[in-house]
């Protein structure tokens, strides 16, 4: 079993990290010939199932892979090699490979850096200002010197064996009911959190009101359950076949809404099917009733930090594509930008509905 | 009877603020001596492994600066020996009067900052009163309580060193910058073309919890670019990370170049540096593989070594000797990680007290070196990546819940004056910390406070 590679991209690989980190602590890597694959699937909260194209990530030239089976499958706490991986951010060379140290399986990111960012040694240049020429000359000589820093970070895996991941599947939904392309993640993330916040400093003074007014005998109850309301917000993401989307909020005293439209509703690959089956598909239907009714709508409720620890994947700028299963879930799809050899990364996020 | 009163310039605020800052990395209380030519703050943190002092100059550092000790019959009851006044301040109750208070343009900006203690004993309570001059006429006024100390030094003789490295603070932070912020120790060694730093933390090696094993980095950088580097080829030592981090940080806001002195593992290292009218040094107990020639073969290798003076008259303490048995008992408490394989514990720091009593008392009574402000201090500067703001926000946060520090108890003007944290959503980054560390200031801190207040 083997694996090396030059990294490329590093701030693509980084920020890719980073946003799945939110997610969850613990992630499964494949190491294919072809893709590398990122999975987390937290205990509670949205599940992520990621395949990147080797060259987003890896230089193809030096991406060796050795293994009796189709892969190399890894189990990384995530959050330590996104923390590694920003010390080979603006390197002029990183290199990722497995390893052992102590019987223990590792990566190693190896990174060489030939110049300290600007402004380094400046401490120098101020003396040299001060004191004679000749010190100047020898601190300028020291600075234009190529400097080369080495760093490792070595970050503990545990090698996962195939029969261990074999039954780890990506969960099967029903078609969409309504699959729409997200707004700007920046924005939908700034309008979420605003929601979240309001929402959440309403619960608690409905909850300080809840515990003054029922007194000593029944406060501890009623306390505990306002409380685990207000720690959960929920919101709801609703969108139809017309371009708009919505999302809102409500407690027992507020709702407050904001609504998008001249969204696209992208056609789906209809590949596989024929005319009739096509048109027989949830969403086709649903694009068949008229902007104006309601029932044209399809929406799921969501937990509001979830929702925002999914939506810190907007530090890509991807494109994302949500499809709504009324009442049940809420899948995206979420597209880095740009294609490398015409394959393209994705992430597909899986965000269970509540039940009202 | 003693008074001790200065005044500082805006510039002398923040460079207070900072020292405050970095002291309190070390431990929660500040000890403040002052003598007729400096002021010396200087903090020792619970283990007795690392000692941080800034002695401030008279002249360079204060606008104005009067210290006198009146001499009368009556007991003293706060440390008072010779011509010097010491006492110990709480660096919460310090930290919050002085931070953020120079906002230069600002209508509020402060012009000066006056300092008087006066000590009476016939009084039952003694105030360190601290007035801030600000624009429009505007005076803050707080007043801190004080309690007496048993102040020790760490005596380090850098004459008698043997290695020594010098560099730029931004230097140095560039390497500490690719450390975990959860490791623990840094190891440090240099061979023929390299400065090798790395940071680990003690392994796990069960199964499941396998991968909560921290991240392991070096760096390795050119000898080059340190301003000096002569250092013995591959003798390591190691230190507390956090201790290294808060005097890189430190120095960099007086942009002071650090210079390391230190003789072998398991022997003291002096960081020092200056700042104008301030002098910096901060004496850290270093573990590693000592050398073997070196190994007494009795029990007493675990003793101390070295001497420690206390800020009593010397003439008093010059014979205390080093092999006090309470200073054994004090040695013994002393929790550390386990060293890397081979390698002798870290052993404290030590020495000797006239005051044994309250010097007995301190190390158990002090809670260790707030981790809360710790980690707060070293998210803030660390990790400014342009893509914070994608990071997980926090919604609970409420705005009495932070913690204000009212020295008075009763000022009436509490309300304005509170110093309330910038509401910045704190960027989340998921570590294999306890809870604790990224909580920020513990929740019974108020506590703290408030039963100390009532004991003085």
């Amino acid at each position: 079993m083997r694996f090396k590679a030059q990294l490329k991209n590093t701030s693509v690989f980084y920020k890719l990290t980073a946003s799945l980190s939110s997610l969850g602590k613990i992630c499964w890597m494949r190491l294919e010939h072809d893709v590398v694959r990122f999975t987390i699937i937290p205990e509670q909260g949205t599940q992520v199932w990621s395949q990147i194209p080797v060259e987003t990530i890896f230089d193809e030239e030096s991406y060796a892979l050795q293994s009796n089976s189709d892969g190399i499958n890894i189990e990384v706490n995530i959050s330590i090699l996104n923390r590694a991986l920003r010390s080979a951010m603006g390197a002029t060379h990183a290199q990722l490979r497995l390893t052992k140290k102590d019987k223990y399986p590792l990566l190693a990111l190896t990174v060489l850096t030939t110049e300290w960012t600007e402004g380094n040694m400046a401490l120098a240049t101020d003396k040299s200002v001060q004191s004679d020429t000749t010190t100047g000359e020898v601190i300028g000589g020291r600075r234009a010197r190529d400097r080369e820093t080495r760093i490792t970070q070595e970050i503990p895996i545990k090698i996962l064996h195939e029969g261990t991941v074999e039954d780890l599947h990506e969960p099967h939904c029903p078609d969409p009911d309504v699959h729409i392309i997200l707004p700007g993640l920046a924005q939908l993330k700034s309008i979420s959190d605003r929601f979240t916040k309001i929402a959440a400093s309403d619960a608690k003074g409905g909850q300080m009101g809840v515990v003054a007014a029922d007194g000593a005998s029944t406060a501890t109850g009623s306390g505990a359950a306002a409380l685990s309301a207000s720690s959960a917000p929920k919101l709801e993401l609703s969108a139809n076949m017309h371009g708009k989307l919505r999302l809102s909020i409500s407690t027992d005293d507020l709702k407050i809404a904001s609504s998008w439209s001249g969204l696209v509703n992208p056609p789906l690959d209809p590949g596989h099917l024929n005319r009739d089956e096509y048109s027989q598909l949830p969403s086709e239907r649903m694009r068949e009733v008229g902007d104006d009714d309601e029932s044209g709508w399809a929406r799921v409720r969501i937990d509001a930090k979830d929702w925002g620890r999914v939506l810190s994947v907007g530090r890509l700028s991807p494109k994302v594509v949500a499809c709504f299963i009324n009442d049940m879930a809420l899948v995206l799809y979420v597209y880095l930008p740009g294609s490398w050899n015409g394959e393209e990364s994705c992430l597909t996020y899986y965000i269970n509905s509540f039940t009202t | 009877m003693t008074s001790l009163a200065f005044t500082l310039d805006p510039d002398a605020i923040v460079r207070f603020h900072d020292i405050f800052i970095c002291l309190a990395k070390f431990s929660d209380t500040v000890a403040l001596e002052a003598e007729p030519d400096l002021l010396r703050l200087s903090a020792l943190n619970s283990t007795k492994t690392a000692f941080a002092s800034f002695v401030c100059d008279r002249e360079e550092f204060f606008q104005k600066y009067d210290f006198s000790v009146s001499r009368s019959n009556g007991y003293s009851f706060h440390g008072q020996g010779g011509d010097r006044f010491y006492c110990q301040i709480l660096l919460k109750a310090l930290l919050s009067v002085f931070r953020g208070k120079v906002d230069r343009g600002k209508e509020t900006a402060i012009e000066a900052c006056h300092v008087e203690l006066h000590e009476d004993y016939h009084q039952t309570q003694c105030r360190l009163n601290i007035r801030m001059d600000c624009a429009m006429g505007v005076i803050k006024s707080y007043k801190l309580t004080y309690e007496p100390a048993a102040i020790q030094h760490a005596i380090f003789d850098p004459s008698s060193t043997t290695s020594k490295w010098s560099a730029d603070p931004r230097y140095l932070k560039q390497i500490v910058d690719h450390f975990s912020a959860s490791a623990e120790q840094l190891d440090l060694y240099g061979d023929d073309e390299q400065a090798v730093f790395t940071s680990f933390t003690k392994k796990i090696t069960d199964g499941d919890e396998l991968l909560k094993n921290p991240i392991h980095t070096s760096v390795a950088a050119t000898k080059a670019d340190f301003e000096e580097f002569s250092v013995e080829d591959n003798m390591h030592i190691t230190i507390n990370l956090k201790d290294f981090k808060a005097v890189v940080f430190h120095a960099e806001t007086g942009m002071a170049t650090i210079t390391a002195q230190y003789t072998r593992p398991c022997k003291p290292i002096q960081l020092a540096y200056k700042i104008p009218g301030i002098k910096a040094e901060f004496t850290l107990m270093t573990r590693g593989e000592a050398d073997p020639d070196d190994t007494p073969s009795s029990s007493r290798a675990t003793m101390p070594q070295l001497s420690r003076r206390t800020a009593a008259p010397v003439s008093t303490t010059a014979q205390a000797s080093t092999t006090d048995a309470s200073f054994r008992a004090m040695t013994e408490n002393t929790p550390m990680p386990p060293p890397p394989p081979r390698n002798r514990p870290l052993r404290p720091l030590h020495g000797s007290s006239t005051q044994d009593r309250l010097s007995r008392n301190s190390p158990t009574n002090r809670p260790s070196a707030s981790a809360a402000s710790e980690s707060m201090e070293f998210d803030s500067l660390f990790v400014s990546q342009d893509d914070d703001r994608w990071d997980e926000m926090i919604t609970n946060e409420e705005p009495q819940d932070i913690l204000g520090w009212d020295a008075t108890g009763q000022t009436p003007l509490e309300g304005t004056l509170r110093d309330a944290e910038p509401d910045f959503p704190k960027p989340k980054r998921r570590r294999n910390q306890t809870a604790e560390d990224d909580l920020g200031i513990p929740p019974n801190a108020t506590h703290i406070t408030g039963s100390r207040h009532g004991s003085l």
